[in-house]
């Protein structure tokens, strides 16, 4: 739903970043509504109809055991908001999070997946939290009108806003055809006030940013997460298949229009050398909650067809020594698709360390196999290919197998 | 249930696609360059809505392209693909060279997925024949984003380093069964490039 | 010459009556007898103040006093043609098989606004209006006991003073800027046979406000006009 490029909301130039205390009003109590016919309960109703849409998504993930995790998290780190917050997991491939005004929240699966402890999620979710807390939504509502009332700029009609908007949004999964391209608009069209919601100034990042870091420091969390996590989100921009992207600023989120400067991450590391140790230690819980979502979500993410960046984010899962089994498989899913000069060997490389382990999945014997056959080394594929045979006899594509295999024997 | 921005929808398809006409492909033969098949029934040739201009990519509809869709190709070459990549930075899947069956139904699974199905999923693969050639013919489950259950059925065959595909999308609720009849006889007469 | 158009514009949206475009599958069909079973689904309705600037403000308010007199309206209207209505929420419908109909409703809905209503035509829909969701509606029209679903969506925005005054104001620029408009798509189906017996799109005119009842009732009568209930 909230899929805009960060390239639409167009770039800032970074300068430096005052750390500075923010000033903060009052946060929000908990439990608030709006007077009703206040610009706040129409933003209110928006974003309900929104949600409503939401619950009714391909993309919903709605594992009991996921959604409790996060949720969990959420209330550790705002627990004076938990009963305000209703989450939802969205099996998007793109690191994202919102929390709407009126509670509604998602958390993307492209931001589980890279997130590599509980910490670094509750930092991110201290981040929207602190937006949800201090009311930033609206006062960048009523930023975008002041904005558009000092330029003058007028709309020339919704569905010419709507093509200006979609010409530059790229849509992540769209935009194929005209009829791709239009429901697409038809998002931006509906969505474009809402996207003014999440579009924060600023000094509303940096607010977000420190007090988020004392919110889920508060939490017993880590606050050294925050620096790491930004790092590896500028490190993961750098390892990009497109130049554009390389060169493009790292932002934290897809309507963030304020870059993820290392300024940004030193002023988060300043602050954590300011707060008390964690309390909480739970290395393992993290990837314990994303697990049984790896290989869907990994599969997911090599639909973007940015190598480098899966690649990179597959190095990072596997520092863990956990589920290298799934993961050398998806390490040789990405060499074999991306297919540059040396991929093969490596993706064979890849497949073969990955049905070395517990949790291989079968299919890692058949691209071995297939990995051989293609580097030349017929006995070799010849043994995982059998493997894979025996160890998925049922498999709809056996039939497919066995045909390479009779056509290796015919070979020797 | 959203049937009111599909009004915007009108306007911009007005902006976008000012002046274009879809053709009628009429019962009989129909070319995709080299490919050809036999229609059992008038089809729309709504290529000018969904190709984005590739050339070797034919797109039939019923209905209309959300209610059905099939797609016809010629022989595509190494590097070419089913679907426009929107820019750079999206790309969408291309043929490499030496691609088996089973990379050829993963490059029509991510290929959908790239026209903004979500859910995308491959199965029952049976050798089949496309014209005198050996085939894959497999079946697809996917979901719009909206949650609109989509089936689909596809058959794909290497030649000479040319692929040719042909791949029929609709909701699974009575579109899908509906024009399948028609989709069997259009595969069993498909002849590749030569 | 070329700055009439706009002004010109500007003052038909102020003018406009209430305009409404049909279409129906079969003009001569029969009606159904009286006493038919109408399901209407909740109507989603989204409406806004138009500021100077062009952004529009949601009004939570608005919508809902327009929902509430649009759904009285036509469950009103509907009953002097001796017709039994009920209404549903579609929130809780969204799972199974009734959640996919809901769906395809959308999807056809979407269909008919490309090629009814945007100049674009499809070959092998032809001039007739020929579209179905399939036979499986019957399960819709059997858990709720009705014959019909009628679907109506109503959004839009009213101009605020500041927009007017901007609105003429760049008119005379030879610039035509919107003014708030609201529009409201109904359809009906046919839970026999699934098919989309009548569709119809009304842009409101100034004394037709559905956040007033009398407004809703005047629009409410444009819309419902030809339905063949």
């Amino acid at each position: 739903m909230f899929r805009g490029r960060a390239q639409a909301m167009g770039a800032v130039a970074a300068t430096a970043l005052v750390a500075a205390t923010p000033a903060l009003s009052a946060p929000r109590p908990p439990g608030l509504k709006p007077a009703v016919d206040s610009v706040e309960a129409g933003l209110w109703d928006l974003m309900d109809k929104a949600e409503r849409e939401a619950r009714q998504k391909a993309e919903l993930n709605t594992d009991a055991a996921l959604n409790a995790y996060v949720r969990d998290v959420i209330c550790k780190v705002a627990t004076e908001y938990c009963g305000d917050v209703r989450l939802y997991v969205m099996d998007r491939p793109f690191f994202n999070a919102t929390m709407a005004p009126n509670g509604y929240s998602e958390v993307w699966s492209g931001l589980l997946l890279r997130c590599e402890d509980e910490s670094e999620l509750a930092l991110v979710l201290s981040h929207e939290v602190t937006h949800f807390s201090e009311n930033h939504s609206i006062e960048a509502h009523e930023a975008d009108k002041r904005r558009r009332n000092a330029t003058m700029v007028v709309a020339m009609g919704i569905a010419v806003v709507g093509t200006v908007a979609a010409a530059g949004s790229a849509n992540p999964q769209s935009a194929q055809s005209i009829m791709d391209a239009t429901s697409s608009l038809i998002d931006v069209v509906y969505l474009a006030s809402i996207s003014s919601y999440f579009r924060f100034s600023r000094e509303h990042e940096t607010e977000a940013d420190i007090v988020g870091l004392r919110r889920m420091a508060a939490a017993g969390y880590s606050p050294q997460a925050g620096g790491t996590l930004w790092r590896g989100l500028i490190a993961e921009t750098t390892t990009s298949d497109f130049k554009r992207v390389r060169e493009q600023d790292t932002r934290l989120g897809i309507f963030d229009s304020h870059p993820l400067s290392p300024l940004r991450a030193e002023a988060l590391d300043a602050e954590a050398a300011k707060l008390p140790a964690p309390t909480r230690v739970a290395a393992n819980r993290h990837r314990a909650a994303i697990r049984p979502f790896l290989a869907a979500w990994l599969k997911d993410d090599l639909r973007r067809r940015d190598f480098g960046q899966t690649l990179h984010t597959i190095d990072r899962l596997s520092k863990a020594k956990e589920d290298l089994g799934v993961l050398n498989f998806y390490r040789g899913e990405a060499l074999r698709q991306r297919g540059k000069a040396g991929d093969l060997a490596n993706a064979a490389l890849a497949y073969q360390a990955a049905t070395e382990q517990a949790d291989a999945p079968p299919a890692a014997w058949r691209e071995l196999g297939e990995a051989r056959r293609r580097t030349g080394d017929a006995a070799g594929a010849k043994a995982a290919l059998a493997t894979y045979l025996s160890r998925a006899p049922e498999a709809d594509d056996a039939w497919m197998v066995r045909e390479t295999l009779d056509a290796l024997s015919k070979g020797d | 249930m959203r049937i009111l921005r599909p009004l915007l929808a009108a306007a911009a398809v007005l902006a976008l696609a000012a002046c274009e006409t879809i053709p009628k492909a009429p019962a009989g033969p129909y070319k995709a360059g080299a490919s050809q098949v036999t229609l059992g029934r008038d089809w729309s040739d709504v290529s000018v809505l969904l190709a984005g201009g590739l050339k070797k990519v034919k797109v039939l509809s019923i209905d209309g392209p959300i209610l059905n869709r099939l797609y016809i190709t010629d022989g595509l070459a190494v590097g070419e693909s089913l679907v426009k990549s929107p820019s750079k930075e999206r790309p969408t899947p291309k043929l490499r060279a030496g691609m088996n069956s089973s990379e050829r139904m993963e490059f029509v699974a991510d290929s959908i997925a790239a026209m903004g199905y979500q859910r995308v999923e491959t199965m029952k693969p049976r050798p089949a024949k496309f014209g005198e050639q050996q085939a894959v013919r497999f079946d697809i489950t996917a979901r719009t984003e909206d949650g609109l259950d989509v089936q689909g059925t596809a058959l794909a065959s290497e030649a000479a380093g040319k692929t040719a595909f042909v791949l029929f999308l609709a909701p699974a609720e009575h579109y899908f069964q509906a024009s399948l009849p028609e989709v069997e006889k259009v595969m069993a007469s498909a002849r590749p490039a030569g | 010459m070329k700055r009439i158009i706009p002004i010109a514009l500007a003052c038909l949206w102020l003018a406009a009556c209430t305009t409404t475009s049909t279409r129906v599958a079969n003009k001569d069909g029969p009606k159904p007898p009286a006493g038919s079973q109408v399901l209407m689904l909740e109507p989603d309705v989204q409406l806004g103040l138009l500021t100077a600037s062009g952004v529009t403000d949601p009004r939570a308010d608005w919508s809902k006093a327009a929902k509430d007199n649009l759904t009285r309206e036509i469950e009103a209207q509907l009953k002097t043609r001796a017709h039994g209505f009920k209404m549903i929420d579609p929130e809780g419908m969204m799972q199974g098989r009734t959640g996919q109909l809901l769906r395809l409703n959308g999807a056809v809905g979407q269909s008919i606004i490309l090629f009814n209503y945007s100049g674009l035509s499809l070959p092998t829909k032809g001039k007739d209006f020929d579209w179905t969701l399939g036979e499986g509606v019957r399960e819709l029209g059997a858990q709720h006991g009705a014959q019909y679903a009628l679907f109506v969506n109503a959004n839009g925005n009213y101009a605020s003073g500041g927009r007017v005054a901007a609105t003429i104001g760049m008119a005379m620029l030879g610039v035509s800027l919107p003014m708030g408009q609201q529009q409201v798509l109904a359809s009906l189906v046919d839970l026999k046979s699934g098919k989309v017996v009548w569709f119809n799109v009304a842009i409101a005119g100034p004394n037709a406000d559905m956040r007033e009842p009398e407004g809703a009732k005047s629009l409410t009568a444009s819309l419902l006009k030809d339905i063949p209930l």
